[in-house]
C-alpha cells in the first residue's frame, strides 16, 4: 500500500463552542417572540373592529416617559455586567439598582395607566376587542418586565450581600440579553399599540 | 463534595421499589429522562390506541349504538389529542433525549433540571387531560372530558356553546405540556450547539441529530403560537374577553389561522424524527454511508421553512379567495421537493447496498412506500378545488392517518428494534419482530387504504353512524377489521418488549455494526455516557475506529 | 474535571418534578377549586426556592466512579474484500466540473447564436425582422392573440422588451443545465449537447407550448425552431467546453498521492478506471 503517505489533516486545534447559557436564553427569546408576535397580529388584525367604544383614541395618551424609562434600563444593565466583568461588584450593584428603579418607574407607570383606563374610562377586558386585546398584549409584556425585575432585584441582593462575584459575569449577561429582548419588544408593543393602533 | 441539597440517596436506604422510585423521580440522566418519555408515551399510545379501537366499533356496522354519540365525541377529541401531545411529541423528545448526547459524545444534556422539569410538566398536562374523565360528574357519566375536536374550532370553543370546564382541561393540558415542550427543544438545541465532543463539527453531526435541531427550531416557532391562541382561548373563556367571539367583532378564522400556524408545522416536528431515525437506520442495514448527507441536511433545513409557509392549505374551505388559495396551494406543492430529494437519497442509499432485512429495517422499507404514498394523496390534497371536494371526508383521515401510523409509527417501531439493544442490552426477538411487522402491515393497508374509498364516497369525518343505504358499509367493515390486525400487532411488540427484557439475547455494545458514537459504549450505557469523552475525525466516527487502514476521514 | 476515575455529574434533585407538579396544581385550581391553585402556587414558590439553592452558587453534582471504557468496537468485516484496483478504494466523483458562471457564458452565447436562424426565419416567410420576436413576446401578452400576422410583422416596444427579458431569462438558465449536464456526458458532447439535448427540449416545449404560450404554439413553425435549438446547442456547448474545468470538494479530499499526480492512474481515469464503487 503505498498511499501510506501521510494526508495533512488539521490537528484538531481548539475546541471551542458557544456558551450554552447563551444559546438557551436565544432559544427562550426565539420562543417568546413567536408568542408576542401572534399577540401583535391579533392586535393589529382587531384594530378598529370593536363594535363599541371606547376606542384607542379616546382613551390613550402615550406613555413617553415610562418608555424612556424603561429603553434606558438597558443602558444601565449593560453597564452592570461591564462592571462585573471587570470586577467591580458595587459599581455593578449600582447600575443594577438604577436598572430596578428604571424598570419599577415603567411598571408603575403601566399600573397608573391601567387604573385609569378601568376606573375612568370604565375600559376592561369585557368591554370590547380594543380592551380584550389591549390588556392581553400589555399585560403580556408587562407580565414579562416583572419577571426580569424578579431576576435583576435578586442579584441585586445578592450582589448587595456580597455574594457575586467576576464568575458570576456570564449569568448576569444572560439576564440582560432578557432584559434587552423585553425592551425591543416594547419598541414593537408601543408601535402597534401607541403609533398605528391610535 | 456536592452540598446543599436536600435530597441526598440514603446508602442506609434498602435497594426496594422505594430506592427506584426516588431514583426515577429525582434523576436528572438524559437516559432515564428519555426512557421516562418514551414509556409514558407508550401507556398513552395504548389508552389512544383503545380510544381508535371503540371508534373502530362503532363503525363497523351502519346504524350502531355501541357507544353513544356524546362518548364518540369525546373519543375522537381526545384520540386527536392524546396521539398529537401525548404520544407523539414525547416519543419523539424521549429518542432525542436518549440518542442526541450519546450521538455527539457528551455526559448529559445541556441543562439536566430542565430537562426533567420538562418531562414532568409534560407528563402532568397528560394526567390533566385524562382527569377530565374522572372530573364534574365523573366516571358513570363519562366526566367532562373534552369534545370539540382536537383543533377546537371557535366559536364551538366559547362558553356559550361549551359550558362547564371540558374545553379547560384541552386547553390547560396542552398549555403546560407545551411548556415542557419548549423547554425540551430548548435543551436539544443548547445541547447540540454547545456540548459537541472535540471534532464534532456541525458538518460531521449524525443526520439524527441535525434533524432534531430542525425539529426543536421549528418547535420554538410553533408550540408558541398555539401557546398564545391558548392563553387568548383562556382569556375568552375565563376573562371574558372576545378574541374569538364573533358576537362582538371577533373572528372564529383568526382562530384557524393560528391553531394552524401551529398545527401543519406540528406534522413536521412528528415527521422530521421518523426521517431521523431511517436516517440512521437505513444506510446501517444497506452497509453504505447515507447518500448525499449535505443535501440530506439542506432538505431537513428547507423542510423546516417551507413548513411555516403552508398552514392555510387546512383552511381552503373556509373561502380565501383566489390569492391565498393559490399561495398555499403552490407553497404545499413546493414542500414535497425538498421531502423528494429525502426519498430519493434513502433510494441512492440503499441502492447497490448489502441490504440486511432486520425487523428494523422491514419498518423502514415499509416507511419509505407508505410515506411516499402519503405524500402523493398529499400532492392531490394541496390543490385547492380537489380539497374543497374532500376537506372533511374520510380521504383526509385515510391521508393523515397514512403520514402518522404509516410513516411515523412505522419509523418509530424501526427505531425501537434498532435502539433497544443499545438501551436494555438485550435483542428484541426478531421472530416476534416479523410477527409484529407483518401483522401491522397487513391491517394497516387494510385500514388505511381502504379507509379511502369512503371518504371519496362522501363520508364525512367525525361522523357517528351511518345509514345502511350509503354504500359505505362494506368499506367501513374492512377498515374496522384492519384496525384489529394493528391491535394484535401492538400487543406482540408490547409482549416482545417485555419478554426480550428478561429473555432477550446479549446485545454487546455494537450488535448492528455501526457507526455512530453510542454504539462505542456498553449496552446499557453507563451514567456517564463515556468514560474519555471520544474525539472524531469525520462523519462515521466509528467506522473510523474499525477500520483504521481506510477511514472515511480521509474522504470527507 | 476529571479525577482519577471519577467523573462529574450533575446529582439528582426532585425540585424540578416538585415545580412541575406545582405548575400543574395552579392549572388545574382553574378547572376544580381555587385551593388547589394556591397550593399549586405554594409549591411552586418552595420548588423554585429549591432549585435555585441547588445551582447556586455552585451546581450541586457527585463523582461517579468510572469504568475504563469497555471495548475497542471491532466489525463483524474486519477485513474488507479489496478489489484488484490499487491503493485507492473508493472513487471520488466527479472530481472536476465546470464553474456556473462559465455555464451563464455559454448560455448568453447560445442566445445570441440562436437569433440569427430565428431571424432568417422571419425574413424569408413574413419579411420581417421582428416577427419571431413578437410571437415570443405574445406569451406576455394576451391581447395579441387576435392580431394579424401584420400585427406581428411589426416593431413594437413593448414586444421587443418582453422577448429580450423572456429570452435572457431562458438563455441564461438553460445554460446554467448545460454547464451542470456536460460534464455528465463524457463523450460525444457535440451530439448530446448539440443535437440530442435541443431535440428533447424541442420535444419537451412542443408538448407543453399549448398552456404555457398558446399564440406561440399556434404560429411556430417547429422546422425552423429546431434549427435555432441546434445552433444554441452547438454555440453554448462550444463556449461552455473551452472553459477549463474546476476541481470539486471531492478532489481536495483525495489523499496527497493523488492530487500530487504521484498515483496517476487512479480515480480521474474515468474511462478504464476500476469499478471500485460498487
Amino acid at each position: 500500500m503505498s498511499t501510506a503517505v501521510a494526508i495533512p489533516h488539521q490537528p484538531i486545534e481548539e475546541w471551542k463552542l458557544p456558551s450554552r447559557g447563551i444559546v438557551g436564553m436565544a432559544c427562550l427569546i426565539i420562543a417568546e417572540s413567536a408568542i408576542f408576535i401572534i399577540f401583535v397580529v391579533a392586535y393589529l388584525f382587531y384594530i378598529g373592529k370593536s363594535l363599541t367604544g371606547p376606542t384607542p383614541r379616546e382613551v390613550l395618551e402615550i406613555p413617553w416617559f415610562a418608555t424612556v424609562c424603561l429603553l434606558s434600563s438597558s443602558i444601565t444593565v449593560h453597564f452592570a455586567v461591564q462592571s462585573l466583568r471587570s470586577a467591580k461588584v458595587n459599581l455593578c450593584a449600582a447600575w443594577l439598582a438604577a436598572t430596578v428603579l428604571l424598570g419599577g418607574i415603567f411598571i408603575a407607570a403601566t399600573a397608573m395607566e391601567w387604573y385609569d383606563l378601568i376606573y375612568h374610562y370604565g375600559l376592561t377586558v369585557r368591554t370590547n376587542l380594543f380592551g380584550t386585546t389591549f390588556y392581553s398584549l400589555v399585560g403580556l409584556h408587562a407580565s414579562h418586565v416583572i419577571v426580569g425585575l424578579l431576576m435583576l432585584g435578586l442579584t441585586l441582593i445578592f450582589a448587595l450581600m456580597g455574594k457575586v462575584n467576576q464568575h458570576h459575569a456570564e449569568r448576569l449577561e444572560v439576564i440582560s440579553i432578557y432584559w434587552h429582548f423585553v425592551d425591543a419588544v416594547w419598541v414593537v408593543v408601543f408601535t402597534v399599540v401607541y403609533i398605528v393602533g391610535r | 463534595m456536592a452540598t446543599q441539597t436536600q435530597v441526598t440517596v440514603n446508602p442506609a436506604l434498602e435497594r426496594g421499589w422505594l430506592y427506584h422510585v426516588q431514583d426515577w423521580v429525582t434523576t436528572v440522566d438524559h437516559k432515564k429522562i428519555g426512557l421516562m418519555y418514551i414509556a409514558y408515551a407508550l401507556i398513552f399510545l395504548v389508552i389512544a390506541g383503545v380510544e381508535a379501537i371503540l371508534m373502530r366499533i362503532q363503525l363497523l356496522v351502519p346504524n350502531n349504538n355501541f357507544v353513544s354519540p356524546e362518548v364518540f365525541n369525546r373519543l375522537f377529541t381526545m384520540h386527536g389529542t392524546t396521539m398529537v401531545f401525548f404520544v407523539g411529541m414525547p416519543i419523539l423528545f424521549g429518542f432525542g433525549n436518549y440518542l442526541v448526547p450519546l450521538m455527539i459524545g457528551a455526559r448529559d444534556m445541556a441543562f439536566p433540571r430542565l430537562n426533567a422539569f420538562s418531562f414532568w410538566v409534560s407528563a402532568f398536562g397528560g394526567l390533566l387531560l385524562y382527569f377530565s374523565y374522572f372530573a364534574g360528574s365523573g366516571l358513570y357519566g363519562a366526566g367532562t372530558a373534552p369534545d370539540v375536536g382536537w383543533f377546537a374550532y371557535a366559536p364551538l370553543t366559547a362558553r356559550v356553546f361549551s359550558p362547564g370546564h371540558s374545553t379547560d382541561y384541552w386547553t390547560l393540558s396542552i398549555l403546560i405540556s407545551g411548556i415542557g415542550n419548549i423547554g425540551t427543544a430548548l435543551n436539544i438545541v443548547a445541547t447540540t450547539l454547545c456540548m459537541r465532543c472535540p471534532g464534532m463539527k456541525l458538518s460531521r453531526m449524525p443526520l439524527l441529530v441535525w434533524l432534531y435541531l430542525v425539529v426543536s427550531g421549528l418547535v420554538f416557532v410553533t408550540i408558541s403560537p398555539l401557546t398564545a391562541a391558548q392563553i387568548m382561548l383562556l382569556i375568552d373563556r375565563y376573562l371574558g374577553g372576545h378574541f374569538f367571539d364573533t358576537q362582538a367583532g371577533g373572528s372564529a378564522v383568526l382562530w384557524m389561522h393560528f391553531f394552524w400556524i401551529f398545527g401543519h408545522p406540528e406534522v413536521y416536528i412528528l415527521v422530521l424524527p421518523a426521517f431521523a431515525f431511517a436516517n440512521e437506520i437505513i444506510p446501517v442495514f444497506s452497509r453504505k454511508a447515507v447518500f448525499g448527507y449535505p443535501a440530506m441536511v439542506a432538505a431537513s433545513i428547507g423542510i423546516g421553512f417551507i413548513s411555516l409557509s403552508v398552514w392555510a392549505h387546512h383552511m381552503f374551505t373556509v373561502g380565501m379567495g383566489p390569492g391565498p388559495n393559490a399561495f398555499f396551494t403552490f407553497s404545499t406543492m413546493v414542500i414535497s421537493v425538498p421531502t423528494g430529494i429525502k426519498i430519493f437519497n434513502w433510494l441512492a442509499t440503499l441502492w447497490g447496498g448489502n441490504i440486511h432485512f432486520t425487523t428494523a429495517m422491514k419498518f423502514a422499507i415499509g416507511f419509505l412506500f407508505q410515506f411516499l404514498v402519503a405524500g402523493l394523496t398529499g400532492i392531490m390534497l394541496s390543490v385547492s378545488p380537489f380539497d374543497w371536494q374532500l376537506a372533511g371526508s374520510y380521504f383526509l383521515v385515510a391521508h393523515f392517518h397514512y403520514v402518522l401510523v404509516g410513516a411515523i409509527l412505522f419509523m418509530i417501531f424501526s427505531a425501537f428494534y434498532y435502539w433497544y439493544p443499545k438501551i436494555t442490552g438485550r435483542m428484541l426477538s426478531e421472530k416476534l419482530g416479523s410477527w409484529h411487522f407483518w401483522l401491522f402491515l397487513i391491517g394497516f393497508h387494510l385500514t388505511f387504504d381502504f379507509m379511502h374509498i369512503p371518504g371519496i364516497l362522501g363520508m364525512p369525518r367525525r361522523i357517528y353512524t351511518y345509514e345502511a343505504d350509503r354504500g359505505w358499509a362494506i368499506w367501513n367493515m374492512i377498515v374496522s377489521s384492519g384496525a384489529f390486525f394493528q391491535a394484535v400487532a401492538t400487543l406482540i411488540f408490547v409482549w416482545n418488549l417485555v419478554a426480550s427484557y428478561f429473555k432477550g439475547e446479549k446485545a454487546g455494545p455494537d450488535p448492528w455494526d455501526a457507526w455512530t458514537l453510542e454504539w462505542s459504549t456498553s449496552s446499557p450505557p453507563p451514567s456517564y455516557n463515556f468514560a474519555t469523552i471520544p474525539t472524531v475525525e469525520s462523519r462515521r466516527p466509528l467506522w473510523d475506529r474499525k477500520h483504521p487502514e481506510e477511514p472515511d476521514a480521509h474522504y470527507e | 474535571m476529571e479525577r482519577e476515575n471519577k467523573i462529574h455529574m450533575p446529582l439528582p434533585t426532585a425540585w424540578p418534578m416538585a415545580l412541575a407538579l406545582g405548575v400543574a396544581l395552579l392549572v388545574t385550581g382553574m378547572v376544580t377549586s381555587p385551593g388547589v391553585s394556591l397550593l399549586g402556587l405554594l409549591l411552586m414558590l418552595l420548588s423554585a426556592i429549591g432549585w435555585f439553592r441547588n445551582v447556586l452558587p455552585v451546581e450541586a453534582h457527585e463523582y461517579v466512579e468510572a469504568e475504563p471504557d469497555p471495548m475497542q468496537v471491532p466489525s463483524f468485516r474486519s477485513s474488507i474484500e479489496y478489489l484488484p484496483a490499487g491503493p485507492m478504494h473508493r472513487k471520488m466523483i466527479p472530481v472536476e466540473t465546470f464553474q456556473f458562471t462559465t455555464g451563464l457564458r455559454g448560455g448568453i452565447a447560445g442566445g445570441i447564436a440562436m437569433i440569427v436562424p430565428a431571424t432568417i426565419f422571419s425574413l424569408l416567410k413574413y419579411h420581417s425582422l421582428w416577427y419571431a420576436m413578437n410571437l415570443m413576446a405574445a406569451g406576455g401578452f394576451v391581447s395579441w392573440a387576435e392580431q394579424s400576422d401584420q400585427f406581428l410583422a411589426q416593431f413594437h416596444i413593448e414586444g421587443f422588451l418582453a422577448a429580450l427579458a423572456i429570452h435572457t431569462v431562458s438563455s441564461l438558465l438553460v445554460g446554467l443545465l448545460y454547464g451542470a449536464m456536460l460534464p455528465m456526458f463524457p463523450r460525444w458532447p457535440i451530439l448530446t449537447a448539440g443535437f440530442i439535448a435541443p431535440l428533447l427540449w424541442t420535444g419537451l416545449l412542443s408538448s407543453v407550448l399549448g398552456i404555457v404560450s398558446p399564440i406561440l404554439n399556434a404560429r411556430i413553425d417547429w422546422w425552423w425552431f429546431v434549427p435555432s435549438q441546434i445552433a444554441f446547442g452547438l454555440v453554448a456547448g462550444f463556449v461552455v467546453n473551452l472553459h477549463a474545468k474546476v476541481r470539486t470538494s471531492q478532489f481536495q479530499a483525495l489523499p496527497f498521492a493523488v492530487r500530487a499526480g504521484i498515483h496517476a492512474n487512479e480515480p480521474l481515469d474515468e474511462a478504464g478506471g476500476p469499478e471500485s464503487l460498487k
